[in-house]
């Protein structure tokens, strides 16, 4: 009965077909349990949809790989083999003759159930018995995508499969990669036909790469690309074994393509030369001689733009080869080189051959850009190699980049050597400035380069001020600048004009037009107030926001008058500066100036009134900075005042970000005032990794300031209510932003947990403390707390609107494990378990069953 | 055709094109950087300015104190300034038949060409165009009558005199020419005789030549030119913008298939994108009202302050300048604020669509109505009570010689809050402010010029494809300061024909064609004859008869009756001669030599040339060559011979 149900029921269940798989793959069986043994209703149901011609593509799909599920147990295949349903469900002639082997969903059913089956040796011979290596083989290059991709990994797993067998037992060399999807600690009954089987198998493949590797028509170029593709998949997972059979096989033809100057073939090339390399593990230190003859020939004799793909691929690839090492690098500076006029490749004879052809390639600006672009982006590699290997100083790179800045944007002429239509191409293109930029910034941390910091210091702020300067490349330059300064500790060699300099177009760009470059301006003085120190010319430490800019008293102004900005993203990122700005002067301890005072009263008032969440959110995040900064919170009334409106107004917010944000506040608070108490752990302890998944995480891990003081638990707890820390967590816990309420709820249970756990006497003490007591009102989630209470028994107000509630029985009641464990699980957690899937398909027969029995396909069930 | 070149200003051109004998002047602009080399003058009594020390010259030679005053290390003329006017010696100006405006700042020098030259001439320009314009030249005259100077320094002049003179005075060149500004009258005069055109409209010149303006995308009524006869097309583009701002975006098809492209008014600022300009002019104006200064604008009345104002509209928020006063001081603000907002039809599509909303056009209206934007025409009167600090002020004139901005620089240059933004790319910003210095104020340069730059023209011309482009010269290379930018200037194939001032060039085209009118009776009588399939022609025997620049063919009159007369014999001897009939057709070699033959002609040797054979008759020791398009016959002391043969070769050939 459950069989028909089920069988019934997934006639009319679209689009749960793969969940359901994945469900069934989670929920594995109990060792020594299979899929069959679990439920034995698969059998019937894969057997009908396979005979029967009435079935649904996806649902055929969908039992081919659910078949591989089964199969891939040999029971379960033993147990399908018996009802001949394999022979029938994986013969694409069958499908082919109900018109279903068009549908690509067909044939990746197919791939998929035919690689999961693949676990063991029978279920190896059943596919070579079916010769189905052949459709397989034409599958790598279906005009799906999708196919051609599986079908490409398919075959990888059946080489690695049967290499190992058809290289015989006795072998000793057996390949240590593919020992692991290897089944040759099985016993067979007949291991020698079966080695026939596998060696056919792999002789086919390697002959059918052979075969289609080189494009007779540009046409082909598809197909070879595909071919490379897989080869590169292979050679990454063979062993020394099969990659030198392979590379004896597919040697010549790889040269041959090496040879024939196919531009769009360069990296799938590099990606079989380079996997072939990687390969080269353990003992085995040298590579294959075919391989290295390759790479030569892909460093050596293509067309520039080629030689750039190749040089990069060879480079970010990590392998140890020096002379190829020079070579690439070489290769990668020759563009800039040219351009610049430097001479950074002064007696690099190899690659200087390929001056004339680069600078014919850099006359085209399509690839003029699109070469430099690469260039620039594997240059900071150039300069982390080894001294003896690196083709010039990185100092000089640096130069060179700078310089290839200065004709981007117009500011210096081009040398006499460089060539007008190059220059031409480069100047004002924003990709190449982008490109450049970020070079630089990563630039900053390669070893010999600080003596550049002036002149990237001069250039940086000749890009700020350039008014033709789009907004992402002023931000670009904004971090370049930062990472610059950052990196270097020392900054004395910058002069007063160029700080100077660097006020003034700072104070510019926070009144630029594009609310974009106001908020890059903004964010800089936020991350350069938040680094650290630098020593001064005079040996002394300043902090750096200080050195360069005068600090706050330069930056705050400029970030108050950027509360006021329209766009939110601005006033946010003004927000968080200030925050970054002030942080020193709150760890130091500072009495908040009046100034500071101001600064508070903007922001509850853009807390309370603004209309974007981006500046609330912010303004949570200062208050928690300040918070957890100061060293003793309560000696700041400000602070305490503050923090007091901010819970209140945080908690009534209709952002659940914000109202995170405030329960993070909370948590501070809590922590300041319980921690050392008995019983009571520390947020981060409690739950080290358990942070839910949409949740915003702080950007720093917060300080926390034991107190030391002789206060009770009673009188801190006292104090929290009355900053409204009660209110907060109640009100989360019945809010209806998951997040928000699990928060709430798990430090509730810490608070629970606090004050249970204390010693006796203090709780007889704080039983009879008025402090603990806290006021429910009729309405909002007091009122739900009301309800799950039955609050007649437990009041003791004397108001019918207002109750008052002992904090303790609160807590106590609220069942708040109970509650924990289902905010944990999630919404989806209880519609997508397996239980939960089958009760629904359940459902759904029953219901169909009742009903006419005709109209079964036509109910479709919406699983979410 | 020539090309007569009045102005060597690129942007402010004069030229004059002489095309089948039509005389047309293409613009009249004024070259007002000579103001420079002036004292301002100042509105309020300036004791800085009243006290400058007279220049004496070293060895003590010259007496010019009077009229030369050192400042700033500099010597500037203490007197009325004077515009370096276009070439007036070139050409008589009472020729020129007609001047064609392209927009508004190429207009200024009009009353010097029309008025005292015996001009008779006809002046076309849009609507907008002649009011802006008007505008100006109102401006500039109550600019420079209500400050007047009684002095006029002529002796520095003096070539040999000027010779002696520290640069850049020694440089100025012309400057016996310089004149000081028109009046009113005759800029009243001037205008009297200018007739509106519109975009498209075709105006004929004597039936010689149409005119017709087209949309340039550069200011409100701004245009280019087409000057075309039937068979040819000169193109003129002065200052044009392909640039999204307030006017009619440029109409750039209607160039195309041009003979001739004269090509003037480029951006005067080739490295400064007016877009990067316009956000500087923004944040740097919003950083000195935050600081607590003051801004000063120095600006036309006209032109760029629309898209100012319209930015500003909306930066006003972004930069909390919501209470900051905005003042617009100009003799002719009001009208050009309100000019603006009525010309919907000269407007770029989305300020024409506000029209039917209804809604004004330009947003500085709003600006108006809520008192954020006020404007006033001079600082006397309501603006002394109405003014606020800190504040931005537009005015003029961006020379910084006449106008309300001399007494704004003298106000504000001593503090270092202030700022100055230039935006008007006409003037040196460094020699503008010459005689302001030392100047505490700061000051920014962002020059505002949409028109085209060189690659947008390079790309316009690939476009439109003129056989041969006429420029300044400075377009032809590199600008000084930037020789390495060789990306700024024009390279063309075939390159253009460069021009400066006094230039006179001969275009490089023939006319090759005319178009004749024929009388129907004539037509009647005419006898088409077919020669090939849809060619059919016929002799015409007729009298020309040109006037107007129209020609039509009439009948011939017919000779009156001979009267008697005794000469009777000579009257025999002349009979009226018809005229030969016209041959067509080819001569068949084959055939031919088979007549030949059959004339008893067999001794034929053939021999082929590259326009077709020679027949050698070797017999009667004749040639016969017979080409494309002539037939020779060659035949010495034999002329019955040389008939037969003609005859036989008239044999093959058609008779008209």
């Amino acid at each position: 009965m459950l069989q028909e149900h089920v069988k019934n029921t997934f006639f009319c269940w679209k689009g749960s077909l793969n969940a359901f798989i994945i469900i069934l793959l989670d929920s594995s069986p109990v060792e020594g349990v299979s899929l069959l043994e679990v439920s034995p209703c698969l059998l019937g149901f894969i057997s009908s949809v396979v005979s029967s011609r009435a079935s649904e593509s996806s649902i055929i799909s969908f039992a081919l790989k659910l078949i591989g599920l089964v199969a891939a147990a040999e029971d379960g295949f033993r147990a399908l083999q018996e009802t001949s349903v394999l022979d029938l469900a994986f013969d694409p002639q069958h499908w082919r003759e109900e018109g279903l082997w068009e549908d690509p969903c067909i044939r990746i059913g197919w791939i998929h159930g035919f690689s999961t089956m693949l676990q063991h040796r029978q279920a190896f011979s059943f596919f070579v018995r079916a010769d189905s290596i052949k459709p397989l083989l034409q599958l790598q290059t279906d005009t799906s995508l999708f196919v051609a991709s599986a079908a490409s990994q398919m075959l990888t797993q059946v080489l690695m499969f049967c290499h190992p067998l058809s290289s015989g037992f006795n072998e000793t060399e057996v390949d240590n990669k593919s020992s692991s999807s290897s089944i040759t600690g099985l016993k067979c009954p007949n291991a020698t036909e079966s080695d026939h089987e596998s060696a056919a198998v792999v002789t086919e493949i390697l002959e059918f790469l052979k075969r289609r590797m080189l494009p007779k028509e540009p046409s082909q170029l598809h197909q070879s690309q595909q071919i490379l593709k897989l080869l590169a998949s292979i050679l990454s997972q063979a062993g020394p074994s099969l990659q030198n059979k392979l590379l004896l096989t597919v040697g010549e033809s790889l040269e041959e393509l090496v040879a024939s100057n196919y531009s769009q073939l360069t990296r799938p090339l590099m990606d079989v030369i380079l996997a072939g390399y990687s390969s080269v593990g353990g003992d085995v230190k040298v590579p294959d001689p075919i391989l290295s003859r390759l790479l030569s020939v892909m460093l050596n004799q293509r067309e520039p733009p080629d030689l750039i793909h190749a040089a990069a691929a060879f480079l970010c690839s990590g392998h140890d080869n020096r002379i190829h090492m020079e070579q690439s690098a070489g290769i990668l500076l020759l563009p800039v080189d040219i351009i610049t006029s430097l001479t950074l490749l002064e007696g690099n004879f190899t690659v200087k051959e390929h001056q004339l052809s680069m600078m014919e390639q850099l006359k085209n600006k399509t690839s003029c850009v699109s070469m430099i672009c690469i260039s620039l982006k594997y240059i900071p590699k150039i300069t982390l190699m080894a001294p003896d290997c690196r083709p010039c100083p990185p100092a000089s790179v640096v130069g060179a980049v700078l310089s290839l800045l200065r004709l981007c944007s117009g500011l210096s002429p081009p040398s006499v050597a460089g060539c007008v239509t190059v220059f031409r191409n480069v100047t004002g293109s924003g990709k190449v400035q982008k490109c450049a930029l970020e070079a630089l910034s990563a630039l900053s941390s390669s070893p010999e380069v600080k003596v550049m910091l002036v002149e990237v210091f001069t250039l940086l702020i000749e890009y700020l001020n350039h008014p033709d300067s789009d907004p992402t490349v002023l931000q670009k330059s904004y971090q370049a600048l930062l990472k610059w300064i950052g990196v270097c500790s020392n900054l004395s060699s910058i002069t007063n004009q160029l700080k100077q300099d660097l006020t003034q177009v700072v104070r510019k760009r926070v009144c630029d037009m594009r609310w974009e470059v106001r908020d890059s301006t903004v964010e800089f003085l936020g991350h350069l107030a938040g680094l650290p120190a630098c020593s001064t010319e005079d040996g002394g430490v300043c902090d750096i926001s200080q050195y360069v800019l005068g600090g706050c008293c330069f930056t705050t102004p400029l970030l108050m008058e950027a509360l006021h900005d329209p766009e939110s993203y601005v006033r946010a990122s003004a927000i968080s500066a200030l925050a970054q700005a002030m942080r020193n002067s709150w760890r130091q301890g500072a009495v908040p100036t009046k100034e500071q005072a101001e600064i508070v009263t903007q922001l509850l008032e853009i807390l309370s009134q603004d209309t974007e969440g981006f500046a609330r959110r912010a303004v949570l995040q200062f208050f928690i900075t300040w918070f957890s900064s100061y060293p003793s919170c309560t000696s700041s009334p400000l602070l305490m005042q503050s923090v007091r409106s901010v819970l209140l107004q945080g908690c009534a917010d209709l952002d659940w970000e914000v109202k995170v944000h405030t329960l993070d506040l909370a948590e501070l608070l809590m922590d300041q005032a319980f921690l050392g108490q008995h019983g009571y752990t520390k947020g981060l302890e409690s739950h080290p990794a358990q942070p839910h998944p949409y949740a915003v995480t702080a950007k720093q891990a917060y300080t926390l300031h034991t107190h030391s003081g002789t206060h009770t638990l009673s009188s801190d707890l006292d104090g929290l209510v009355k900053q409204g820390l009660l209110s907060v967590l109640l009100s989360g816990l019945f809010d209806c932003d998951r997040p928000v309420g699990l928060k709430a709820c798990r430090l509730l249970i810490r608070l629970k947990d606090a004050l249970l756990l204390r010693p006796q006497d203090t709780t007889d003490a704080g039983k009879t403390d008025p402090g603990l007591n806290c006021e429910l009102l009729s309405q909002g989630w007091a009122h739900e707390i009301r309800n799950v209470l039955g609050m007649e028994d437990r009041t003791s107000g004397t108001d019918a609107h207002t109750v008052t509630i002992n904090v303790c029985d609160l807590v106590k009641c609220l069942d708040l494990e109970e509650r924990l464990d289902v905010l944990t699980r999630s919404s989806d957690h209880f519609y997508n378990s397996p239980r939960s899937l089958l009760q629904d398909i359940l459902t759904a027969g029953s219901a169909h069953a009742q009903q006419d029995s005709q109209l079964k396909e036509e109910v479709i069930v919406d699983c979410y | 055709m020539k090309l007569y070149c009045l102005s060597g200003h690129p942007t402010l051109p004069c030229n004059v094109l002489k095309f089948k004998s039509t005389t047309i002047m293409l613009d009249c602009g004024l070259d007002t950087t000579s103001v420079l080399n002036f004292l301002p003058l100042p509105l309020v009594h300036s004791p800085r300015l009243s006290k400058l020390p007279g220049w004496i010259p070293k060895d003590g030679t010259m007496n010019l104190e009077k009229e030369l005053k050192e400042c700033a290390g500099r010597v500037f003329v203490d007197s009325q300034p004077e515009f370096c006017l276009p070439e007036r010696e070139l050409l008589d100006l009472s020729t020129i038949d007609v001047i064609l405006i392209s927009n508004y700042h190429c207009m200024m020098a009009l009353p010097y060409i029309t008025e005292h030259t015996g001009f008779t001439g006809t002046v076309y320009a849009t609507e907008p165009t002649l009011q802006i314009g008007r505008l100006l030249m109102e401006e500039l005259v109550n600019f420079m009558e209500r400050v007047p100077k009684a002095q006029s320094a002529t002796s520095w002049k003096n070539k040999d005199m000027q010779r002696m003179l520290p640069g850049p005075l020694k440089d100025a060149v012309d400057v016996w020419t310089w004149k000081r500004c028109y009046g009113m009258q005759e800029v009243n005069s001037a205008l009297s005789r200018v007739q509106l055109v519109g975009y498209s409209q075709k105006v004929e010149l004597f039936g010689a030549v149409q005119v017709s303006p087209l949309s340039s995308g550069y200011s409100l009524g701004s245009s280019n030119w087409i000057i075309q006869s039937h068979h040819e097309k000169v193109a003129y583009v002065s200052g044009s913008s392909l640039l999204t701002t307030h006017p009619q975006p440029m109409d750039q098809s209607s160039l195309k298939n041009s003979d001739v492209l004269i090509l003037t008014g480029l951006t005067q600022m080739p490295t400064a994108n007016p877009d990067g300009m316009l956000g500087e002019f923004c944040s740097n104006l919003a950083m000195t009202i935050r600081a607590g200064g003051n801004v000063l604008v120095p600006c036309y009345s006209s032109g760029v302050i629309y898209d100012l104002l319209e930015c500003l509209y909306q930066f006003i928020d972004s930069a909390n300048l919501g209470t900051t006063p905005f003042y617009f001081i100009s003799p002719v603000a009001n009208s050009s604020l309100e000019f603006s907002q009525i010309f919907a039809e000269w407007l770029c599509h989305n300020k024409q669509s506000k029209v039917y909303l209804p809604e004004p056009p330009f947003p500085h209206a709003e600006l108006i109505q809520t008192n954020k934007l006020k404007h006033y025409p001079s600082i006397h009167g309501d603006f002394s009570s109405d003014f606020r600090q800190p504040c931005v002020v537009f005015t003029g004139h961006p020379s910084l010689r006449f106008g309300d901005v001399v007494h704004f620089m003298e106000l504000w240059g001593k503090s270092g809050l202030n700022t100055i933004i230039f935006t008007e790319p006409d003037f040196s910003y460094l020699d503008a402010l010459a005689p302001y210095q030392p100047l505490a104020m700061k000051c920014v340069y962002c020059p505002i010029d949409t028109r085209l730059n060189f690659h947008q023209v390079a790309k316009l011309l690939k476009e439109v494809q003129p056989l041969h482009v006429v420029c300044p010269e400075q377009y032809t290379q590199p600008p000084m300061t930037q020789s390495h930018r060789s990306d700024l200037m024009l390279e063309l194939q075939p390159p253009p024909m460069p021009y400066r001032r006094c230039s006179v060039l001969n275009l490089p085209f023939r006319r090759r064609y005319e178009r004749v009118y024929i009388l129907p009776e004539l037509a009647q009588s005419l006898v088409p004859t077919e020669v090939k399939p849809g060619v059919s022609i016929a002799t015409v025997s007729a009298v020309l008869h040109s006037k107007d620049n129209k020609h039509t063919l009439q009948s011939v009159p017919k000779p009156p009756p001979v009267p008697p007369t005794k000469k009777r014999k000579r009257v025999m001897e002349e009979p009226p001669v018809a005229p030969k009939p016209l041959l067509s057709g080819a001569v068949p070699l084959e055939a031919f030599l088979a007549t030949l033959q059959k004339h008893g002609i067999t001794e034929v040797k053939v021999e082929e040339t590259a326009d077709g054979h020679i027949l050698h008759l070797q017999a009667e020791d004749t040639l016969i060559q017979l080409e494309e398009d002539g037939t020779h016959i060659v035949c010495d002391n034999n002329e019955p011979l040389r008939t037969t043969l003609r005859d036989l070769v008239l044999r093959f050939l058609q008779k008209l």
